[in-house]
């Protein structure tokens, strides 16, 4: 049973061996160092616009600059001149032996400090970044007009905003409800301490790289997906909220069942236990209270993406948000933003407050 | 159908060439071969890393042997499949350390769980133990003196109370052997006493063979009925407690250890 994995660790190791770490330092240094050879290259060449988008040749050329980057980075290491890669990668062993030297007397000071300017001159270039615009008198008075607005809301809009909020606190609601008990079985299948034999391996890769892709499209993705599936609406936001939950939180019950205790579980498999037994014997109830706290901040969360999701269709007050907000009915908006604003600042509370009551 | 008598020479147990390498490269156990008896209290000493804990782990089959014969009741265990190895787990069993009871179940529900080896999944899921499986699991806790405390969280209970609670666990099994990997070394010397006293009460009452690994050369004395020494992963003594002598434990222990003494 337990000589997979050893077996996995092995072939690993072979492989990589020593060399895992210059990899990712080559790796790292290429791309940082072939990035500062492109915004160079940039800087010198103007390149217009239509230039600008051929996108096959340009990611050509990027490459080639990262090629240049990891073969600068292999020679620097190899001269013993340490890059930012190899600070950070290098081995547990290197490090403990770390020799104390002038910073500025480093390579990887100097690329730190290149790359942290180099990127801020591009920040500001790439999102026009502009005093002058902020004290543009006219813009100045409109965002003026839009904070009175805002300030004296329109109450006549209560009731309907009131309604709202409960469908976006009810589309929360089901969709954590229904994630907790598919993340519930999914997250044992994802966790490494469970899935120890070559045949659950894969399936706990298969699994892990799923979760991995489902929540790495936001909800807000999800939500525009659904909602040309089954409709401007609540169902919308919820199934879409309800995919993200069920990634999150199985991948969040998973790490919290491999950081158990092994104990129990070898107290509970030498019995003659079965894994199912195992599982429910000495891993759940070490499990449960974190399983909670995390079930309650999830959907603390929920509420304030629900409000997110309904603004591209996903129903409840998200939607009748974006209706006042393209109408450019300020006072409307305001008591909207007030309603979310309260809402979101009572749940936030009272889940902070009954997490802090589980530890 | 258990043997009550300690001195039969009926083998229960018998280990040959026993290899356990890690996959790291540690060469755990190198060609351990001995015979375990029926009804004995078996010692296992050796300095630390001398490969105690991989041994008794081979024998219920928590690790996995690299090659070599282990023969339980005349029957090898090392080819079984998973329900058998299960089986095996049931009448082989073991307690620890660090004692490994489940922290927020009941004392009595610490002990039922070693009824799990024989309750169908689903029953076991809802708790649903059978009366009889009751009545061992308070039987044995009356045994290890501690039936008052049933209802008690199993991790409020002290070092000592918990591990008399594992050894409950153990023999709801109904084993024919517990596998004890160093019971008391995180007790004090009176606690330690107790949980021994325990351990022999259940080898001569219950005539259950046990195999037990312990650091200290007085316990050893007083509770072995045969010892064996491992270091590096090789047997270097086998015989009676007493026969260990200053030469002996030089050998044992490496030449300069000294002796400490537990009361
Ligand atoms: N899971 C493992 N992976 C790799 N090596 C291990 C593993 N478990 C134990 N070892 C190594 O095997 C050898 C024997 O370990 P073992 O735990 O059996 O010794 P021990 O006699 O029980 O020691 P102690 O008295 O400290 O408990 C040691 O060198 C140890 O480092
Ligand atoms: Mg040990």
């Amino acid at each position: 049973m337990a000589t997979a994995p050893e077996k996995f660790i092995l072939i690993k190791k072979g492989f990589w061996g020593m060399k895992a770490s210059l990899v990712k330092t080559t790796f790292f240094d290429g791309l940082v160092l072939g990035y500062l050879l492109v915004v160079v290259l940039i800087a010198i060449l103007h390149p217009s616009d239509e230039q600008m988008l051929e996108l096959s040749k340009n990611t050509l050329i990027f490459l080639s600059c990262c090629l240049v980057g990891a073969g600068a980075s292999f020679l620097l290491n190899f001269f013993k001149l340490k890059t930012l890669g190899e600070l950070i990668f290098e081995d547990a062993e290197a490090k403990a032996n770390l020799v104390s030297e002038s910073w500025y007397k480093t390579v990887w000071a100097w690329e730190l400090i290149v790359f942290l300017v180099t990127t801020l001159i591009v920040g500001v270039k790439i999102t026009q970044f502009s005093v002058f615009e902020l004290m543009d008198q006219q813009g100045f008075q409109g965002a003026i007009r839009l904070f009175q607005g805002l300030m004296s809301p329109n109450f006549d809009l209560l009731p309907r905003a009131v309604l709202n909020i409960i469908v976006t606190i009810f589309m929360a609601f089901m969709a954590t409800a229904l994630a907790i008990p598919i993340a519930f079985v999914l997250c044992f299948f994802c966790a490494k301490n469970i899935m120890k034999t070559p045949g659950a391996f894969v399936i706990y890769m298969g699994l892990r790289t799923l979760l991995n892709i489902m929540r790495s499209i936001e909800a807000l993705i999800w939500a525009i997906i659904f909602s040309v599936w089954v409709g401007i609406g609540p169902f919308a936001g919820m199934m879409a909220l309800m995919i993200h939950s069920i990634a999150s939180l199985a991948k969040q019950y998973s790490e919290i069942v491999e950081s158990v205790n092994e104990g129990p579980i070898e107290g509970i498999v030498s019995t003659g236990a079965n894994k199912l037994q195992t599982i429910w014997f000495a891993i759940v109830p070490q499990v449960v209270l974190p399983f909670i706290s995390f079930t309650v901040y999830r959907w603390d969360i929920n509420i304030r993406m629900a409000t997110i999701v309904g603004l591209v269709g996903g129903g409840g007050i998200g939607t009748l948000l974006i209706q006042f907000q393209g109408q450019a009915m300020w006072p409307e908006v305001g008591t909207i933003i007030l309603v979310i604003a309260f809402v979101v600042w009572f749940m936030d509370t009272a889940s902070a407050y009954l997490r802090e009551a589980l530890k | 159908m258990i043997n009550r008598n300690p001195n039969s020479n009926e083998t229960l147990l018998s280990i040959k060439d026993l290899v356990k390498t890690y996959p790291n490269g540690t060469q755990a156990l190198k060609e351990v071969s001995f015979e375990v008896r029926r009804g004995e209290f078996l010692v296992v000493i050796g300095l630390s890393g001398s490969g105690k804990s991989t041994l008794l782990r081979c024998l219920n089959r928590l690790n996995d042997p690299t090659s070599g014969e282990i023969t339980f009741n005349g029957k090898s265990t090392l080819d079984l499949k998973p329900a058998e190895v299960r089986n095996l787990r049931k009448k082989v069993a073991m307690i620890f350390q660090h004692f490994n009871l489940v922290p927020r179940h009941t004392v009595l529900s610490n002990v039922l769980m070693g009824r799990l080896g024989d309750t169908p999944s689903l029953k076991s899921l809802f708790g649903m133990f059978s009366a009889p499986d009751y009545q061992k699991a308070r039987e044995y806790l009356n045994l290890v003196g501690i039936a008052e405390k049933e209802k008690m969280r199993a991790d409020q209970l002290s070092g000592g109370q918990q591990q008399r609670v594992a050894i409950a666990r153990a023999l709801t099994q109904q084993p024919e052997i517990l596998l004890a990997d160093e019971p008391v070394a995180s007790l004090d010397p009176a606690t330690c006493h107790t949980v021994m006293d325990y351990l022999k009460k259940v080898n001569q009452e219950l005539g259950i063979t046990i195999i037990c690994n312990l650091h200290f050369l007085s316990l050893v004395r007083q509770y072995a009925t045969r010892v064996i020494a491992l270091k590096a992963g090789e047997i270097v003594f086998e015989g009676s407690p007493t026969e260990i002598t200053d030469d002996w434990f030089a050998r044992i222990y490496g030449h300069g250890a000294r002796e400490v003494h537990i009361n």
